[in-house]
């Protein structure tokens, strides 16, 4: 019996999460009885193992964090920028939207994140990621529904906060995936990678920095109930954060 | 898990998906909820899981193949003895005619 054509078995092999890609495809490989009917059987399959694939991976306590974190950081953002903006008619549904976006982008990284691949850089990707589909999703909404885009500083402001927050929140609690496993843990291929979390000494330190950095300046620039964040008042959190630093590093 | 148990050694996705298809006749099951309900099992302890090395047949892909965990098969007798106590429950209010009559024609269905 041939097998289904090379590209659309490359298509469907594209759609379903790498964890269990192999079998999968492997299995509609082996009930292929036709063109038509192996797309009906992947139509009704990927969907599903996406799913159980979002639902295996994502702690739903960390995406309520995530969730709350993404909101505040663009609701911050639109606070500082143009605080008019939350009074508008449609201002608190605007600010949700590339906050969503990046939420739905967040577990769909978790999903199809390699097994057992890890990197230093790991818990900035998926945030990356999730923001960097927020602000695609801002210009697609631009072409077709502009006034429930964002304007450009608040979007950028809040995204850049959203960042260095959901950064936080993975650096505390790592996806599932990367957990280190228990006796009652879950899951051959989460327990493939079971060992010490992620971030190298030097990038944990400027990670942590750039956030103390970030949330001094946007403390300071509310206690002074600056528009924006003014580059002085971030040259002194930068130069606090140094002191700090270097007082803990001599004791 | 009775798909499992019953497959024995050659319990993958296709076999299993085609065993619960008999099991669960005249309703249909497909292969996605399979594998969401074998994830399921296996996220609970009750089944576990290991790849085969790859086959032609399969377009050179390996088969993933389960098997019943010990907690799994003692959720199983629970299952099936609650399955019982449903039955005879039935069947002390309808009759051992009907219950006779029905485990007949359960029987020839399964051969």
């Amino acid at each position: 019996m041939p097998g289904p054509p090379q590209l659309l078995e490359a298509l469907v092999g594209l759609l379903i999460p790498p964890a269990c890609r192999e079998e999968v495809l492997g299995d509609l490989h082996e009930q292929y009885t036709g063109l038509a009917h192996y797309v009906a059987d992947a139509l009704s399959t990927v969907p599903l193992v996406i799913l159980s694939g979002i639902r295996r991976t994502t702690d739903f306590q960390v995406l309520l964090m995530e969730a709350f974190v993404l909101y505040l950081s663009f609701w911050g953002a639109a606070k500082f920028e143009d605080a008019a903006f939350l009074n508008d008619r449609l201002g608190l549904l605007r600010l949700a939207i590339p906050a969503a976006t990046a939420l739905v982008a967040l577990m769909l990284e978790d999903a199809y994140a390699m097994p057992g691949k890890r990197g230093s850089l790991k818990a900035i990707r998926a945030p990356a990621f999730g923001l960097g589909m927020a602000l695609v999703s801002q210009a697609v909404l631009s072409v077709g529904n502009p006034e429930l885009t964002l304007p450009r500083w608040i979007l950028w402001c809040g995204a850049g906060t959203g960042l260095l927050l959901v950064g936080g929140v993975r650096m505390r609690f790592p996806p599932l995936a990367d957990r280190p496993q228990g006796a009652s843990g879950p899951a051959f291929w989460l327990q493939q990678a079971s060992g010490p979390m992620i971030l190298s000494p030097g990038t944990l330190r400027f990670v942590k920095g750039a956030g103390l950095i970030a949330a001094a300046a946007l403390f300071g620039a509310l206690v002074g109930y600056q528009p924006v964040v003014r580059p002085q008042v971030l040259v002194l959190a930068a130069v606090v954060v140094a002191v700090y630093q270097v007082r803990k590093w001599k004791l | 898990m009775t798909a499992i148990l019953t497959l024995r050694d050659d319990a993958y996705g296709v076999t299993i998906h085609a065993k619960v298809e008999e099991l669960a006749r005249p309703k249909t099951a497909s292969l996605g909820a399979v594998y969401v309900t074998l994830d399921r099992l296996e996220d609970k302890g009750l089944v576990a899981s290991w790849l085969s090395d790859p086959t032609p047949e399969r377009g050179g892909r390996a088969k993933r193949y389960y098997r019943l965990e010990a907690l799994g098969e003692r959720a199983l007798q629970e299952s099936a003895i609650t399955a019982k106590r449903i039955w005879d429950g039935i069947a002390e209010i309808w009759g051992k005619e009907w219950a006779n009559e029905w485990g007949k024609r359960w029987g020839k269905e399964a051969g």
